[in-house]
Parts: structure tokens; C-alpha cells; sequence
């Protein structure tokens, strides 16, 4: 759905994006992850049709973002990092404001309208002022606005900065559902543990350059040539560890509180192999689960924070 | 079916909204009513003020300053209604996400011109009854009435377009601001001095030639596009520019209207985000 080939942009002697090429599949959710200045926000700028690049195509559905920008408009909902609203403007004529925008009429807007505050769990505030809003409440807004037009593709540029915790929970939980509704989604953010949660794949960039991509499981098997496998125990600590570092296929082992972690690097089948033997040993296993790794681990470790 | 709604530009309908909300709206035409009412009444109270009637010959003379006056406020207003439009979004951070809807740079523009200009329209016939004072003592035409109005008009379109275009161009609202009032003061300080200069270097330079000679009569029509002297020939006639082929009102007409075009074109190409070279379009079937 996404398309970017060999993307550069330069500012000046500046070069924020270097070569830069990814696809994000329909359907899918994409965090994008980088230190700051690193052109997460530049690629994003590129793909909603406000910036034109040095060099390199961006396409969205199949339409390079250059050539076919009006197309484009049609198929996006943009979120920037920073954005404003109108004073003396209610929370429903904001939507309706851009749903004239985006050429709904005004039958269309009454029907959608509502929908979209329930969804973003604003309909209680349909009347108030914008401006009077939460900041919590102006970005689940934002992302109304974002999908007035029901666009495909959403390029949210970190939606949930700046924002407590409890808005953040709900702006995830309505990303979630924005995911089921099938929508394709490029994401970038700053709080990793969540954007692991929510994307599908995910692209660490550095200093205008794609450092990783993959799915999370992915990034983290490249990064250490190894899966890892967690193992929660009620007891026995040390007789498992032992049991763990005989096996042929396992690189590394350490506890973490009421976990055993260990690298592994065999095929599925010697994996099944492990679990049966820890089970036909009679240890008091609770769960036994692979797993991706930590997105902040994996980018402090891929990033040498050139661009911070 | 298309409503109204659907039909009216959005950034019209949400600007008129946005505006007649704001708490400073009642004030603006209080205060604009009260500029114009004041001088009115100074003028018939210095006229009468000694006991006397007033002498409805003199409502041709207030009639005069009156509509100077109110295309002086107009000067004034229009710039600080427009010369925000653009960048105030861009302060705001409202306009990068308009300009991904399906608006094209020319609506946006079109859309907060008129919807500005309105609003100074809703002035100038707020200050109608105003007038009608001047209009109860007679000595002025209909016509001269209605040139008037599209005076005000035209010089509104001008203005705010520039107003617009450089609200485009520069991203603080305030040195957009600065520079439409620069513009417009220098604009009419210079195409009032122009014919005066050249009307100088002509007779320094025709000390040798025989006694008598006159300018050339072209160089008086910079007063046809100076809105002081272009107005007053409304008034008094077009006698003092000669040999322009057209009446000095059309004149004035064509060249603001052409500024007005000029610098909606220019605003639509300052705030297309990513904009192509001028003669792209051109050379790009070459290329």
C-alpha cells in the first residue's frame, strides 16, 4: 500500500533522508522508530503530499505522491506531530469543516459525524469549544479528523506525545480498533513498549537511513542471530538453567526476576524437542513462550543515536 | 442532492462562522461606525455650530471627505483582516493539514480573500445609514454614489489580495502585516509623486527648448491608478489627466483588478506546498 524507493532528502548541505526504501503491506501497521531528527517526520511530510523529495519516489496505493498528489489526498488521513485547532469552532463543526474539506456532503457528514466522536469517545463533547479541550481529547479529535474521508492509509507522525498515560491507553485502544477496520497504518512514536504492541513491522531509522526493518521477531533474531525463550518456573531455578545450557541449541542463558530467558537458535521442531524435555523432566513450569525481545533494547542496540 | 452548504466553499462558511463568534467582531464595527459617525457629526456641528443651518451645498463637500475617509479606513482595516489569513494558519499549525484535504491551494485562498472582503463589506453597508445622512441634504448622483461603492469595492479586492499574497509569502503574521501597509503607503505615496518628479526632470531638461512646451500627457495618467486622485475625478471629472484613452474610473478599474489577479496568482503559488518551476508546465512535454 506504502511504497518508498531509494527516498532522499536534502536540505540545504543537510541530508535528512539518505536512499530510504520500505514497504508497508495494505493492512498492515508500521511503526516507525528513530531518535529525533533521524527523518521519520520528513518521510511522513513526503507521503502526505507536503514535501517533495531530492530524489526517490514515494507511492501510496500504487500513485507516486508527486505526480498524483490530489489521488493521494484522497487515500491518506495526516496526523502531524504538531497541529492546531480553531478557536470559537465546536467539536462537531471542526469535523464537519473537514469533512466539507474533503468534499462529503452534508448528509454524508451528519451520518459520519457521529460515528467518528463515538469511536474517539467524544460524543459528550460534540458542543464544546475545541480549543477548550483536553490535549488527550484534541488528538483522539485529530484522528477523527484523520478519518472523515474513511481513508485507506493513515500516517499518524507521534500521535500519542505529550499525552498521560490514560490518554495514551485510549488512543491505543482505538488504534487497535482502526487496525481491525483494516486500515493500513505508518506510525511513529517515541514510546516503544506500545508501538511494539500495535505494529505489525517495524522500521528503526537512523540519521536518514533504514538501520532494521522487519517484524519484531524479526529485528530481534537479525540483531542476535538467536530467538529468545522465556521460561516461567515456581522453583528449580537452577536445575532448568543447567537443563537449558546442555541443550545444543541454546546460546545463552540468565534469569530475569521470575523468568529464564535463553537464546535459541534451532528450528521449531528442536523447540518442541526442548519444551517436551522440560516437561517430561517434572519441572513446575508455568509458561514456556518465545519472544520477541524489547523494542527499547533492540533500539538502543541498533542505534548509536548519531542524530540525537 | 447537493445542498448549499455542499456548493459554498468550506473556508468561507467556517471562517464566517469563526468570525462573527469572535468576541471582538461587535467591537470592530462599533468602533469603525463610531470613526465615521464622529467625523459626520464634527463636520455638520463646525457647520452649524454658530447657530446657523446647515447649508446643504456643503453635503457635497462632506459626501467628499466622507468617502475618503472611509477608503482611508479601508486602507487600514482591510490589510489587518487579510495579511493573517495564511499565516496565521501556518502559526496555528492548520495549514499543512488543510492542505491535505481535498481543498486546492486556489479554494483556500479564494475562500479566506472573500470571506475577509465580506466582512469589510458588512462595514461599509453597516456605515450605509451613516451615510444616508449625507444622501437626506442631497447634491450627489446616484451614479457617483454607486461608483463610489465599487471603488470601495475594487480597492478592497486589491488590497486584501496583496494582503493575502504576503501572508503567502512571509510566515510571521506580523511582518505580513508590516509590509501590506508599507505596500499600500508606498504605493500611494509613490503614484502621486511619480507625475511630479517627471513633470520636474521635464522642465529641468527643457530650459533650451522653446517657451511654452508642456509635458507629455502620459504623464499624468499615474493618477489614474492612484486611489486619492483616481477617486476625486468621481467627483470633479477627469479634466486634469489628459489624452488617457479611457475614463480615469475604468482605468483605475482594469489596473486594480489586474494588481488583484496578480497577487491571488502569486499567493495560490506561495502556499502550493511543493510548487514547480514557473514554466515547468511549459517545457515539460521537452523534457
Amino acid at each position: 500500500m506504502i511504497q518508498i524507493d531509494n527516498l532522499t532528502k536534502m536540505y540545504g548541505k543537510f541530508t535528512a533522508l539518505k536512499n530510504l526504501s520500505f514497504e508497508v503491506p495494505r493492512g498492515t501497521v508500521f511503526g516507525f522508530v528513530g531518535p529525533n531528527g533521524a527523518g521519520k517526520s520528513t518521510t511522513m511530510t513526503i507521503l502526505s503530499t507536503l514535501l517533495a523529495p531530492t530524489s526517490g519516489k514515494a507511492y501510496v496505493g500504487g500513485l507516486d505522491v508527486l505526480k498524483y498528489p490530489k489521488q493521494v489526498k484522497k487515500l491518506i488521513g495526516y496526523m502531524p506531530d504538531f497541529f492546531g485547532v480553531y478557536d470559537n469552532l465546536k467539536t462537531d463543526e471542526y469535523l464537519n469543516f473537514y469533512g466539507s474539506a474533503y468534499g462529503l456532503t452534508a448528509d454524508e457528514r451528519s451520518h459520519i459525524i457521529p460515528q467518528l466522536l463515538e469511536l474517539v469517545n467524544l460524543s459528550h463533547k460534540a458542543n464544546e469549544n475545541v480549543d477548550s479541550l483536553s490535549r488527550g481529547m484534541k488528538q483522539r479529535l485529530g484522528l477523527a479528523r484523520c478519518l472523515v474521508h474513511d481513508p485507506e492509509v493513515l500516517i499518524l507522525d507521534e500521535p500519542a506525545s505529550g499525552l498521560d498515560p490514560r490518554a495514551r491507553i485510549e488512543l491505543r485502544e482505538i488504534l487497535k480498533e482502526l487496525r481491525n477496520m483494516g486500515k493500513t497504518i505508518i506510525i511513529s512514536s517515541h514510546i516503544l513498549p506500545e508501538l511494539a504492541e500495535l505494529s505489525d513491522s517495524i522500521g528503526v531509522i537512523e540519521d536518514g537511513q533504514m538501520v532494521a526493518i522487519g517484524s519484531m521477531g524479526e529485528i530481534s533474531q537479525r540483531m542476535r542471530g538467536h530467538k529468545l525463550i522465556k521460561v516461567r518456573l515456581l522453583d528449580q531455578w537452577e536445575e532448568v538453567m543447567q537443563t537449558l545450557s546442555e541443550n545444543p541449541y541454546i546460546t545463552a542463558v540468565e534469569r530475569e526476576g521470575q523468568y529464564l530467558v535463553a537464546g535459541f537458535n534451532g528450528s521449531e521442531h528442536e523447540q518442541a524437542n526442548l519444551l517436551n524435555q522440560l516437561i517430561r523432566a517434572n519441572y513446575p513450569l508455568v509458561a514456556f513462550s518465545e519472544t520477541e525481545g524489547n523494542l527499547e533494547d533492540i533500539f538502543l542496540e541498533i542505534t548509536k543515536g548519531v542524530g540525537s | 442532492m447537493r445542498s448549499f452548504q455542499d456548493v459554498l466553499n468550506p473556508v468561507i462558511s467556517k471562517e464566517f462562522r469563526v468570525r462573527m463568534r469572535s468576541g471582538k467582531t461587535p467591537w470592530v464595527i462599533s468602533l469603525y461606525l463610531a470613526a465615521l459617525g464622529t467625523i459626520i457629526f464634527t463636520f455638520i456641528y463646525l457647520q452649524t455650530g454658530n447657530g446657523t443651518y446647515f447649508n446643504p451645498n456643503r453635503s457635497r463637500e462632506l459626501f467628499i471627505i466622507l468617502s475618503y475617509v472611509q477608503f482611508a479606513l479601508i486602507s487600514f482595516v482591510t490589510p489587518g483582516l487579510t495579511a493573517g489569513v495564511i499565516s496565521g494558519e501556518r502559526e496555528k499549525q492548520t495549514l499543512n493539514i488543510l492542505l491535505t484535504t481535498n481543498l486546492s491551494p486556489a479554494q483556500i485562498i479564494i475562500g479566506k480573500l472573500f470571506s475577509s472582503i465580506s466582512f469589510m463589506i458588512l462595514l461599509v453597508i453597516a456605515s450605509m445609514p451613516v451615510y444616508s445622512i449625507v444622501f437626506l441634504y442631497g447634491g450627489i448622483s446616484p451614479i457617483q454614489l454607486l461608483k463610489v461603492f465599487s471603488f470601495y469595492l475594487i480597492g478592497m479586492l486589491a488590497i486584501g489580495s496583496v494582503g493575502i499574497m504576503y501572508s503567502s509569502l512571509v510566515k510571521r503574521t506580523g511582518i505580513a502585516t508590516v509590509t501590506t501597509y508599507a505596500t499600500i503607503l508606498g504605493y500611494t505615496i509613490l503614484t502621486g509623486l511619480i507625475p511630479q518628479i517627471f513633470r520636474s526632470f521635464y522642465y529641468l531638461r527643457s530650459t533650451s527648448r522653446s517657451a511654452g512646451s508642456v509635458p507629455p500627457e502620459w504623464i499624468d495618467w499615474f493618477y489614474s491608478i492612484n486611489p486619492a486622485s483616481a477617486m476625486l475625478t468621481i467627483f470633479e471629472g477627469d479634466s486634469f489627466i489628459k489624452g488617457l484613452p479611457i475614463d480615469t474610473f475604468y482605468a483605475f478599474i482594469i489596473f486594480f483588478s489586474f494588481v488583484t489577479a496578480i497577487s491571488l496568482l502569486l499567493a495560490i503559488r506561495f502556499v502550493k506546498p511543493i510548487r514547480e518551476p514557473l514554466l515547468a508546465k511549459f517545457f515539460k512535454k521537452e523534457i
